[in-house]
């Protein structure tokens, strides 16, 4: 459907525009009634607002942020000198599965899936998402997937294989605690909630974009999460099957993996590939999309090569299916297979240099402004290069399988990925705090924030380069100074270095915190539109309002709030400034929308959610518990089915005119 | 740090990067001997991959270098000085061009070489000889198949500590056990994967003799940071002779000898599961072991020629006093052969780790060894359990392993 179908009356949220249901209100129908709007707890546990859903998404990953954290931080306690002896060969090989596990699925995913969920509503100027209680769904499943997970530690021991959970050392003779067990439930009902956000979130890209917005005006970061949606569409498919033939293995006594019965081990390491490398971009993408909005804004110009960088996403996107077996150059495809993989993962790298070269040319000539978010953002797109530089060169399948499973290899994907998404999200959390919660996060506490992250950072990963060149290999619980060469740079030095690294960039990850809470103190409130910026999410009001704009904004520009602040002089191409973000926020106001319909909130998306977690401890502890969790399923897809579309008080009334929402009121 | 002024902290960071990036290649260089180290080659396949190596690492290295001194001199340049706003251009589609075609005749360049080496690796026509490694929780083991060219008339099965004749063409055939392994000596090849039910082909050629430390890659579950290997590369000669003694017929113990008593522990106790060839037992009859039996992955390491090798369970520990233990490893090419052959002598033993081991084996190396935990692998064993041995039986079974020359 084409944006122009979706003509807006006042009356008409884009969210509700094919529902009938909403033209009538008022008339109670289903089973059960929904909440009103509440206050307190029940306004979060209840809701279905992208808004408050995404603060809910960050929070959570956040804490899991913490969690993997300190997971690695036993990892490097442990390494930091020979014969480690902080951690067991067990716990350790627990800790480094749960630390990939925590970082990639609870952590990395949900948090762009915050940023997703916040923003790319209000980029493209819609009232919400397509589904709104599917979002909700999507939420509470994951939280779900997030405790399953981590209950395994107090449940007799986490899952032990490692994040890529290798067949047949994940079968219940080789690994026979239940922590793979967990592990598999908890990473499918986190796929789930993945893959209904995902199409949640296409859905809302393709339908319900502001008049005039078409794909080719729409912001770099909405592109960049549309892709990754497609991929996640693509790829959650085929690691949700191997997961079920691997929880069928280990709870029903199943054989696809078990090699006495004639299974080849490799059909797990393609399957977990073929969903592994696309994960990755999963990972990345986001991060990319943070930066090429931040990158403009502190430069003052557009985005370098628009479509280029959409494209090279796009297409980063679709070869990354492609490039899946350079995981296995060392597991003997042979070598057509491996000279195949390797020339298409040199070949993605092309998109990915002109990524970095479109940034670094979206600063030339800019008025670069150095805030914490743009130095977050210039942090990436320098480790980031180191980090695709290092990828060329495993590319290379021969020097490969020098490297592959060394620690060349976790310094490479840490460049990658916590230089390249973990920057990112930060570049975004101070860009987009105040607009979220209407408070600017401290610049100088932001400074001490990326100094020590990106300090830290080097120390921790820059000597895994050597230590992996020289050597020593991934995921063993202790390294001997039998292999650790003579001399004083030896595996020694640079093991303590990377340890004390960690610590400096805990430290970093600390001042973040205090930067938080001094914020939250702080009663002073954020300009309407502190870093000058470009695109719609910063024509409302900070935090934005429930409905989130007055009026569904026509498009006519990329970089549509900037093109209306400012008019270019067409013969000297000099930009004048003829309106400030304030006065286009009153301007909205005074043609503000009445009768705005919002989406009530629900109950069932978190009673289903729950019922999925009491489902899958059943496979676990037994059909009794199994029973039970598919009745509360069934009851809450009822309810759910049931429910009238809205509560009968839930239209907004015209919004008051000084910014800030009136309290909702009943209408008509 | 002047964490205020920004435009010179950023272009400090970028100063600082580069000289991180160079400190990375001359600091590399600054460990020596690291016994992995993947940048010294000994043989013909690693020198391959290292020649692909000295393409990619400078070029990327240059690359590097080139983006960062254009972004740092573009943070300086383009600062907020109070400029006026610049012209919103969006981009230059040419620059755009030429930016993707530059990386892409880059690359079709690293290509084509890196076709060439993995083709050139993948060969294994010329073989010249064959050893099957054998993978398994967690110790390798080789069995060489009689090759009459190579001087072995009948097959030898040996663990931990892979002998191979210099200037040979040795085509590796791996296959695992349980789960999967991964073979890496980095000074003769990159590595190749045991996978169970399959058999892959690794082929390492050394160029003079020497000692190859290598490690499983691939993770192997409780022990695998445990789970060592070296490959002994020997003069031809001195392939020869250590062909001969692992074909060397078994001798018992002097009777009344405290070895002698040992070769009754070892009866009693041992044979459960380790094999030593041309053992018998007190009826004359030779004494099997049936470690499939009794242990998930139906082999455990045979002890035949045990003080031939210098390392044992998994060769994560050393059979070899420290000094001795340098003496060999700190050999040159000339001496080692000699060196090595010499074996384990009662003056060299590292008795304290073997001793330690034999004592209480899953206390020295994470096992699953607890017979109340078995359930799982139907009551057998991954790894050696704790044999519950007397120090007099210890004593008597180190004298008697001695033996096994």
């Amino acid at each position: 459907m084409s944006t122009n179908e979706l003509t807006l009356t006042p009356s008409q949220s884009p969210g509700l525009v094919k529902s009938p249901l909403s033209i009538s209100p008022s008339r109670p129908l289903g089973a059960v009634r929904r909440p009103v709007n509440t206050t307190g707890w029940r306004e979060w546990l209840f809701t279905v607002d992208h808004k408050k859903i995404g603060i809910m998404y960050g929070c959570v990953a956040f804490t899991f942020f913490i969690v993997g954290g300190v997971e690695a931080l036993f990892i490097r306690l442990q390494l930091a000198l020979p014969d480690g002896r902080i951690l067991s060969a067990d716990k350790y090989n627990q800790m480094f599965t749960m630390h990939a596990t925590t970082m990639i699925f609870l952590f990395a995913m949900p948090m762009a899936a915050a940023f997703a969920n916040y923003f790319l509503p209000l980029q493209i100027g819609a009232r919400d998402v397509a589904f709104p209680r599917l979002n909700a769904l999507s939420f509470w499943l994951f939280v779900s997937g997030g405790l399953i997970l981590n209950a395994s530690w107090f449940l007799g021991g986490a899952a032990d294989g490692g994040w890529f959970m290798y067949a047949p050392n994940s079968g219940p003779v080789f690994s026979p605690s239940n922590g793979v067990d967990f592990w598999v439930l908890g990473l499918q009902i986190a796929g789930i909630a993945s893959l209904i956000g995902s199409i949640n979130l296409i859905v809302t890209v393709l339908n319900m974009r502001a008049p005039g917005m078409t794909l080719m005006k729409m912001p770099v970061f909405t592109w960049m999460i549309l892709v990754v949606q497609f991929l996640l569409v693509f790829s959650l498919p085929v690691i949700t099957v191997a997961l079920v033939l691997l929880m069928f293995q280990r709870s029903y006594g199943a054989t696809f993996f078990d090699v006495s019965q004639g299974a080849d081990p490799l059909l797990w390491q393609h399957l977990f590939w073929i969903f592994g490398h696309p994960e990755v971009y999963v990972l990345i993408l986001p991060g990319f999309g943070i930066i090429s909005e931040v990158l403009p804004t502190f430069s003052r110009k557009p985005l370098f090569g628009y479509p280029f960088v959409v494209f090279s996403g796009a297409s980063i996107g679709l070869v990354g299916f492609g490039v899946w077996a350079h995981h296995m150059f060392a597991s003997g495809l042979g070598p057509v297979s491996v000279a195949v993989f390797s020339m298409a993962t040199m070949a993605i790298a092309i998109p990915t240099g002109v990524k970095i070269f479109n940034w670094l040319l979206t600063m030339w000539g800019g008025k670069i402004w150095y805030t914490a978010s743009m130095k977050f953002a210039i942090g990436l797109v320098i480790l980031f290069t180191i980090g695709g530089l290092s990828g060329v060169t495993h590319a290379v399948a021969p020097s490969d399988t020098q490297q592959t499973d060394t620690y060349y290899i976790v310094a490479h994907f840490h460049y990658v990925l916590f230089g390249g998404m973990v920057f990112g999200l930060f570049s975004g959390f101070y860009y987009w705090w105040p607009k979220v919660f209407g408070k600017m996060l401290n610049e100088k506490l932001g400074s001490w924030n990326f100094w020590f992250m990106v300090i830290g950072m080097n120390l921790t990963f820059g000597p895994m380069h050597i230590l992996g060149l020289q050597g020593q290999p991934r995921r063993m619980y202790i390294w001997t100074e039998a292999r650790a060469g003579e001399g004083f740079f030896n595996f020694g030095f640079w093991n303590l270095v990377s340890s004390i690294g960690s610590f400096v960039l805990a430290v970093g990850i600390l001042f973040f915190i205090i930067n938080v809470i001094k914020t939250t103190r702080n009663p002073e409130r954020a300009p309407l539109d502190p870093w000058d910026a470009r695109t719609l999410e910063w024509l409302t009001t900070s935090p934005p309002k429930v409905h989130n704009f007055d009026r569904i904004p026509v498009v006519h520009h990329l970089d549509e709030f900037f093109h209306r602040k400012y008019v270019e002089d067409e013969t000297t191409h000099a930009m004048t400034q003829i309106a400030t973000g304030e006065d286009l926020m009153r301007a909205e106001e005074a043609a503000a929308d009445t009768g705005i319909h919002m989406p009530g909130p629900s109950y069932w998306p978190l009673l289903l959610a729950i019922g999925v977690a009491v489902l899958g401890m059943g496979i676990i502890y037994g059909t009794p518990i199994m029973v039970v969790g598919a009745l509360v399923v069934l009851f809450s897809s009822f309810g759910w089915v049931l429910e009238p579309s809205v509560p009968e008080p839930i239209d907004f009334d015209s919004p008051s005119h000084d910014g800030h929402t009136k309290e909702i009121a009943p209408v008509g | 740090m002047d964490i205020v002024n920004n435009v010179k902290s950023s272009s400090h960071r970028i100063r600082n990067s580069i000289a991180a990036i160079i400190g990375i290649v001359v600091l590399a260089g600054c460990a020596r001997n690291a016994p992995q180290d993947t940048w010294q080659p000994r043989g013909h396949n690693a020198s391959v991959i290292n020649h692909l190596q000295w393409i990619i690492f400078p070029m990327a290295g240059v690359v590097g270098v080139l983006v960062f001194a254009f972004a740092a001199y573009t943070f300086w340049k383009f600062k907020d000085r109070g400029q006026p706003i610049p012209s919103q251009s969006h981009g230059k589609p040419v620059v755009e061009i030429i930016l993707t075609i530059i990386p892409a005749l880059i690359l079709t360049v690293v290509g084509v070489f890196t076709f060439r080496g993995i083709f050139e690796l993948a060969n294994t026509e010329d073989t010249q000889m064959v050893i099957n490694v054998t993978g398994q929780q967690w110790w390798w083991e080789y069995d060489y198949p009689a090759q009459a060219d190579q001087g072995i008339t009948q097959p030898i099965i040996t663990s931990g500590q892979l002998v191979i004749p210099v200037g040979t063409k040795i085509l590796l055939r791996e296959t695992s056990r349980d789960v999967i392994h991964s073979y890496w000596i980095p000074a003769l090849n990159g590595k190749k994967d045991a996978v169970p039910g399959r058999i892959n082909l690794l082929r390492l050629q050394a160029d003079k003799p020497g000692i190859f430390a290598g490690q499983c890659t691939e993770f192997c579950g409780l022990s695998h940071a445990n789970m060592r290997m070296e490959a002994i590369a020997l003069s031809k000669e001195d392939f020869a002779k250590w062909v001969a003694n692992q074909q060397k017929d078994y001798t018992s113990p002097a009777d009344g000898s405290l070895a002698k008593e040992g070769e009754g522990v070892f009866l009693n106790q041992c044979i459960r599961c380790h094999q030593v060839n041309g053992l018998k037992k007190a009826d004359g009859t030779p004494a099997l072991a049936a470690p499939d039996e009794n242990v998930y992955a139906g082999a455990v390491p045979n002890l035949s020629h045990l003080m031939s090798r210098n390392t044992f369970a998994g060769a994560k520990f050393d059979l070899l006093r420290k000094s001795c233990r340098s003496d060999v490893w700190d050999a040159s090419s000339e001496t080692i052969g000699a060196k090595y052959l010499a074996g384990v002598s009662e003056s060299c033993l590292n008795a304290t780790a073997l001793r330690a081991w034999l004592r209480n084996a899953p206390a020295m190396k994470p096992m699953y060894s607890d017979p109340k935990k078995l359930g799982p692998s139907g009551g057998k064993y991954r790894g050696m359990p704790n044999l519950g041995l007397t120090e007099t039986d210890i004593d008597k079974l180190v004298a008697y392993l001695l033996t096994l020359k």
